[in-house]
């Protein structure tokens, strides 16, 4: 589209970690003033391709060009000074310091090289320089807030904003966002798209990775996509339709029979009945009916609330009022401890720091929530620790060497079939499963939907946080959606469809008002 | 600020009462001895801080004092077995053992990302042990050397007792210089982030492991300073001189305000956690109360010098405790507040329209 060299060229990147494989001879190429779209599934190599660029990986392999020429990209600090700026995923900012501090980190002295030397380190910090320079950026990304406050008192999506801002104060002319959106409202990331437009006017090279469709066909010039470590297309604005990404990234159609077949039961027997439940920084109570035998799907955005909804009814955290009944019988929770002693579960978002002990084994990890069931006088017995976990490791297919098998070396499927059967192995009556099949590969995922749907089957009340589109109307009965910490509406089965969804999830009827 | 003003409130409060209940608290022998012990702590209680703000912690330091001095004794001291070299040559010898120590552990530290916690534990009982081998389980006496002026002497000397000893005047030295790089330079600034954000820090491409490394060096380092003066003050060094002093160090910069999970405190008030700490240990000393026994006879009660551990432990647990609550109460009010806030705002019929299905 331009003449002349592009932007950046990586030509062949090749990456691999003990084992695995992470880049296989990746090709790809950026022009000034483009915003090229990374697409592929969980583990697909992205973000391993971005860090490359950022200088956080050596390829084994391959060639980085930028304007045509060679370039190495040997330290976070390199890849600075040619003008490429990564804005991660989990946000990069100190909370202890304040925006400006943060905005200029590892570049008080403008330039890098100045800033290394001893002297400049034991230099007066040029502070309310910093701070104006800081406010100025902040005004270019439309942040209105001092620069003076530190980073902890900002909400996601303002830290999200001073991250670009960070990345403007560079000077970047290669700019890499990966899933920015995930943790902005509408309002946001429209002004997030603004920004996005006025880069491309400055001749500035976006890398945009995300796994919202309709974002990438709305931002996109191209689209470059991965699978299984290689590059697997380019599309162009035009070829760019849905089916097309969607293709070349799980490597075939996508059919319905992904999803399992089922008839919810025809009578409605109450499971949990949740009663104007006020949660910790949400705007008002929620009010929603889930039945046994049945999966109320909650679709939103992140940062709409679900997951803190879905703590409080656990008893993760303690909600300002409101009331719960389990199977019409009053039910409460202040701890976790007493949901499970009722039959109320949690799959958590976060299963590696919440839902797992990554250091034990899948035995340890199944017979923990029900620890004292399996001792005798204090003493564990491990042989029913062992058939439990067996058992349950048979029923979900786990594919590991043994119940010793530590959970910290299994891949993101299987550990989250032991998330399922440490639940499974004591009856539940409400499970919970927040995001359950994030990270995790296709045929581990249509396997956690058949156990889904049997245990629907079963009797047992599901509840299922998802921000995947496909998944909320493939699998649930009812769906739920809740928009900035308000549960906006329950939609029965025939009212489901894709656009019904994504208008009220992005707060649809008030953003038509304001049109 | 909060901690350092309520701990600064809690410290002149705390030195009123020591005075109404013995005006000796305030007389200048006591005042000269208090001010050097606080300078002494708070010199090596700064190095900790360091450590402290940027994530990490230095166990070792109260062997390293312990090592600077019997170094300086052993290479300086006049008397058998001391080696009679020059002071000068002692105290280098025993500051360069300080710094290398603090050069090893921070590379042990960053470049094998070994935790802290343990190196420095194991490096505590290894320099533990050296000093006891240097002095071969005895003392070495540092009689007659000029060394000791360091600790006893001062300027503005009133009635022959200076008052300004030596140490403080370096503690104040010491003091001044940390704050400036603390505060307002970029080491100090990186020091921060370190401890506020390790991934941040490296992802802003600054080289943590040689940032990292300096914290320890410098906590040594001071550790060494502290070393020097405890040699002058004590006279003679034993393997002894130094044990748990680390933890004393801790306690001081907990109880102004730093944060073991790093990335908070300032220097003033680490300087604020020592003095109370000194002041308590010495408040136990001087409090007393005159009282009248069953046959009428003046008496003076005063607290047992057993109690000592037990009034430190529990300050220092009431001062985290304290904190904690009022964070935990501000906590709260904001919460409730944030939810007051957005339940009043004006709201589309449309968004509450919360429908049922039964």
């Amino acid at each position: 589209m331009t003449e002349g060299p592009p932007l950046l060229e990586m030509r062949g990147i090749g990456k691999r970690f003990i084992g695995v494989t992470a880049l296989d001879g990746v090709s790809l190429s950026l022009h000034a003033g483009e915003v090229l779209a990374l697409m592929g599934e969980n583990g697909a190599g992205k973000s391993t391709l971005m860090k490359v660029l950022g200088g956080l990986h050596q390829p084994d392999s391959g060639e980085i060009r930028i304007d045509g020429q060679p370039v190495a990209l040997d330290s976070v600090a390199r890849a600075q000074e040619l003008g490429i700026a990564l804005i991660h995923q989990e946000l990069m900012l100190a909370p202890n310091l304040d925006i400006a501090a943060n905005l200029f980190l590892g570049r008080e002295w403008g330039s890098r090289e100045r800033s290394k030397r001893w002297a400049s380190y034991l230099t007066p910090l040029p502070k309310r320089q910093l701070r104006e320079r800081s406010q100025r950026l902040l005004e270019r990304v439309g942040l209105s807030v001092p620069a003076s406050t530190p980073v902890a008192r900002l909400t996601p999506g303002q830290r999200q904003l001073c991250e670009i801002a960070k990345a403007l104060g560079q000077n970047a002319r290669i700019l890499i966002m990966d899933e920015p959106t995930s943790s902005l409202t509408a309002g946001e990331s429209e002004q997030l798209f603004r920004i996005i437009a006025q880069l491309k006017a400055g001749q500035i090279g976006v890398i945009y990775i995300s796994h919202r469709m309709d974002e990438v066909r709305a931002l996109a010039d191209r689209v470059t996509v991965l699978r299984d470590a290689r590059h697997v297309g380019d599309l162009t604005r035009e070829q760019a339709t849905h089916e097309q990404i969607v293709s070349l990234m799980v490597g075939r159609q996508l059919s319905g029979q992904y999803f399992p077949d089922r008839a919810p039961p025809a009578e409605r027997e109450p499971g949990l009945d949740v009663e104007d439940l006020v949660v910790p920084g949400a705007p008002g109570g929620v009010s929603f009916q889930a039945y046994r035998g049945q999966i109320l799907g909650f679709a939103g955005l992140v940062g709409s609330g679900r997951t803190e909804l879905m703590q409080a009814i656990f008893g993760a955290t303690r909600p300002l009022s409101g009331s719960m009944r389990l199977g019409g019988a009053p039910f409460r929770a202040e701890t976790p401890r007493q949901a499970i002693r009722r039959g109320v579960f949690l799959a958590p978002e976060d299963r590696k720091s919440q839902g797992l002990v990554l250091p034990m084994s899948v035995a340890e990890n199944t017979s923990l929530p029900d620890i004292g069931s399996y001792a005798r006088l204090g003493w564990l017995d491990r042989k029913r620790e062992r058939r439990v976990a067996e058992q349950e490791m048979k029923r979900l297919n786990t594919k590991a060497t043994g119940p010793e098998q530590r959970v910290v070396s299994l891949s993101g499927g299987n550990q989250q079939k032991v998330v399922l059967g440490k639940w499974l192995a004591m009856s539940p009556r409400v499970l919970i499963l927040d995001e359950p099949t994030r990270g995790i590969d296709v045929g581990a995922k249509a396997e956690i939907y058949r156990h889904m749907a049997a245990l629907a089957e079963s009797g047992v009340c599901v509840l299922m946080v998802s921000s995947d589109m496909e998944e909320i109307l493939g699998m649930s009965d009812r769906v739920a959606v809740m928009h900035e910490r308000r549960l906006v509406r329950v939609l029965e089965r025939e009212e489901l469809s894709q656009q019904h969804l994504a208008h009220l999830m992005t707060g649809g009827a008030s953003v038509e008002a304001a049109r | 600020m909060r901690r350092e003003a309520g701990m600064s409130v809690a410290l002149v409060a705390l030195c009123m009462l020591l005075w109404l209940s013995n005006p000796d608290f305030l007389g200048p022998s006591n005042l000269v001895n208090l001010l050097r012990q606080l300078s002494m702590l708070g010199i090596f209680a700064i190095g900790m801080g360091f450590v402290i703000i940027s994530g990490g912690i230095d166990l070792s330091i109260g062997s390293v004092i312990g090592l600077t001095g019997v170094l300086i004794a052993k290479v300086s001291s006049p008397n058998a077995p001391g080696l009679g070299y020059p002071l000068w040559v002692g105290i280098l010898v025993g500051l360069s053992a300080a710094l290398l120590v603090g050069l090893l552990q921070g590379l042990l530290i960053t470049r094998l990302r070994l935790q802290p916690f343990i190196v420095t534990l194991g490096g505590m009982l290894l320099l533990r042990g050296v000093s006891q081998t240097i002095v071969e389980g005895g003392t070495l006496s540092l009689g007659g050397s000029p060394l000791l002026r360091l600790a006893n002497g001062g300027v503005l000397a009133v009635r022959g007792d200076p008052l300004l000893p030596y140490p403080l005047l370096l503690f104040a030295g010491v003091a001044l210089a940390a704050s400036y790089v603390l505060h307002f330079t970029v080491f100090g600034r990186y020091l921060y982030a370190l401890g506020g954000s390790r991934e941040a820090a490296e992802y802003s491409g600054i080289s943590v492991r040689t940032v990292e490394t300096s914290s320890y060096v410098i906590s040594s380092g001071l550790g060494g300073v502290a070393g020097v003066c405890y040699a002058a003050y004590i006279g003679q060094m034993s393997q002894q001189v130094g044990i748990a002093y680390e933890m004393y160090a801790v306690a001081a910069a907990v109880l102004g305000g730093c944060s073991l999970r790093g990335g908070e405190g300032t220097i003033l008030g680490i300087v604020i956690g020592s003095a109370m700490m000194r002041v308590i240990d010495n408040g136990i000393n001087m409090f007393q109360l005159p009282y009248a026994d069953a046959d009428g006879i003046a008496r003076t009660w005063r607290l047992n010098p057993n109690w000592t551990f037990i009034i430190i432990g529990a300050v220092i647990l009431l001062a985290v405790v304290l904190d904690q609550v009022v964070h935990l109460l501000h906590a709260r009010r904001r919460l409730r507040g944030a939810n007051r806030k957005t339940a009043a705002r004006d709201v589309a019929p449309e968004e509450l329209g919360i429908t049922r299905s039964s």
